[in-house]
């Protein structure tokens, strides 16, 4: 039998003003949170493993690639391959959470206006915003704002999903919602979608959804914490 | 350029979208405040030169006086210093707060190219606007020349062959360069400045002002090169 490479993997990487760097390994399938501080440097995990950023030491590997050493254009064609939730979730304002969710569809897929206009359909009916995609960010509130971050991070139907605070200001039952819709389903080896999460805390109603959940102590170094 | 051919229909209809967008706000809401601007520019230096050389019987210069003076050198400098005054301030301030809310971040994150989707509208419409705005304020300058022209008692017959036979090729794709170079700053300059800026609110207005200032030092140095090289 053999073992599929880990999706993503950090190899000694330091993170903010830590003395150590840690190496850790996202299984395919799995959903995996790092919990800290908030100046712990933790933000900066999602933006190694999207080659966003290159770490100070060690290196990120995303399918077993070092996104951040590919030239340009080939980088922003593998960052389609990653969901990617950012912290805040960079919506833009000027958009409607409609073209806000197509907007990654526009510019990375061949598919028509139409079926462009479909898939976004689809994917406002499955975060439930059927009734709100005309609302810019501003005039929506945190959690429809959040899900449609989720709409348009999973908009390409990726294997792999980065997600940074997703769960902030959300109440457990929002949180365990949209953590069911970031999984995509089951498969036989667990999720269909293996999952990345960082943030300071993750709702308990969550943790027997999630598979490994890190702690990152002052240090730098990940403590495994008991799910 | 490489930026445009790499859109697929889908971006590419986006980014055309917000061309129009940037030519409407550009170009289409500043032809009143051109118009205003070239017609009393022109109509006050031709109601002078009218007077001051019919005394000494050299009314045919009015003509070289518009068209090298106004049409070829001012046209595009006011035009260029009113597009960067309006729409260099606002894209570099649009670019900098896409930047301070992390929206660029986002981009690259999504696989989308900020030059694609933030610059490359912008800095198109820049040029369109510059142009489109050039050939208004030109136009307004002459039909004020020739209200200021009668007024002192020019034929309007007259005062139009003088134009016609001062009017050279090199004059007009002087002014056509012109446009393009000067369009080409207000769309790259202030662009530029709006997305080196980093998270911080209080760097906004900083881009802005920095955006503007270059842009019209840059304008002016393009100006002076035209004429040392033309």
């Amino acid at each position: 039998m053999t073992v599929a490479a880990a999706p993503l993997r950090f190899e000694q990487v330091p993170l903010g003003r830590a003395s150590h760097s840690f190496t850790l390994e996202i299984p395919a399938h799995h959903t995996v949170a790092v919990l800290g501080d908030e100046d712990s440097g933790l933000g900066a995990l999602g933006s190694y493993a999207l080659g966003l950023d290159r770490p100070p030491a060690g290196r990120a590997l995303t399918f077993e690639t070092d996104v951040a050493a590919l030239p340009e254009p080939a980088r922003l064609a593998f960052r389609r391959r990653v969901g990617y939730l950012p912290a805040g979730e960079g919506l833009l304002q000027n958009l409607s959470l409609r073209d806000n969710i197509a907007l990654p569809l526009r510019f990375g897929s061949g598919a028509s206006p139409r079926e462009i206009d479909g898939r976004v359909n689809v994917m406002l009916a499955a975060v439930r915003l059927a009734g709100a995609g005309q609302l810019r960010p501003a005039q929506a509130n945190d959690e429809e704002r959040r899900r449609a971050a989720l709409a348009r991070a999973i908009a390409f139907d990726p294997s792999l999903l980065v997600l940074e605070q997703p769960f902030d200001g959300l109440t457990a039952r929002v949180a365990s919602e949209l953590l069911e819709l970031a999984r995509g389903g089951e498969s036989a080896e667990g999720a269909r979608r293996t999952i990345f999460i960082t943030g300071q805390e993750i709702p308990p109603l969550l943790l027997r959804r999630v598979e490994r959940v890190y702690r990152l102590t002052r240090a730098g170094a990940l403590e495994t914490e008991t799910v | 350029m490489r930026a445009a051919t790499q859109l697929t229909a889908a971006g590419r209809a986006v980014t055309v979208r917000i061309g129009i967008n940037q030519v409407r706000f550009t170009a289409v809401n500043a032809v009143g405040l051109v118009t205003l601007l070239s017609g009393i520019m022109s109509f006050l230096v031709i109601s002078q030169a009218t007077r001051e050389l019919g005394r000494i019987g050299a009314t045919d210069l009015i003509g070289t006086l518009i068209v090298v003076a106004i049409v070829r050198e001012l046209g595009p400098l006011i035009t260029a210093l009113v597009v960067a005054g309006r729409s260099g301030t606002a894209i570099a301030a649009e670019l900098a707060t896409n930047q301070v809310l992390g929206e660029v971040r986002a981009l690259e994150g999504m696989g989308i190219d900020p030059k694609q989707y933030l610059v490359l509208p912008r800095f198109a419409g820049s040029l369109i606007s510059m142009f489109t705005l050039l050939v208004v304020f030109d136009l307004v300058a002459v039909l004020a020349g020739y209200g200021a022209t009668s007024l002192n008692g020019m034929s309007g017959t007259r005062y139009f062959d003088i134009i016609l036979a001062s009017l050279s090729y090199k004059d007009v794709w002087l002014t056509v360069l012109k446009a393009l170079a000067f369009g080409f700053i207000v769309g790259v300059v202030p662009s530029y400045f709006g997305l080196a800026v980093r998270r911080a609110p209080t760097e906004i207005p900083i881009a802005a002002s920095r955006a503007v200032v270059s842009a019209i030092v840059g304008i002016f140095l393009c100006s002076a090169l035209f004429v040392a090289l033309g």
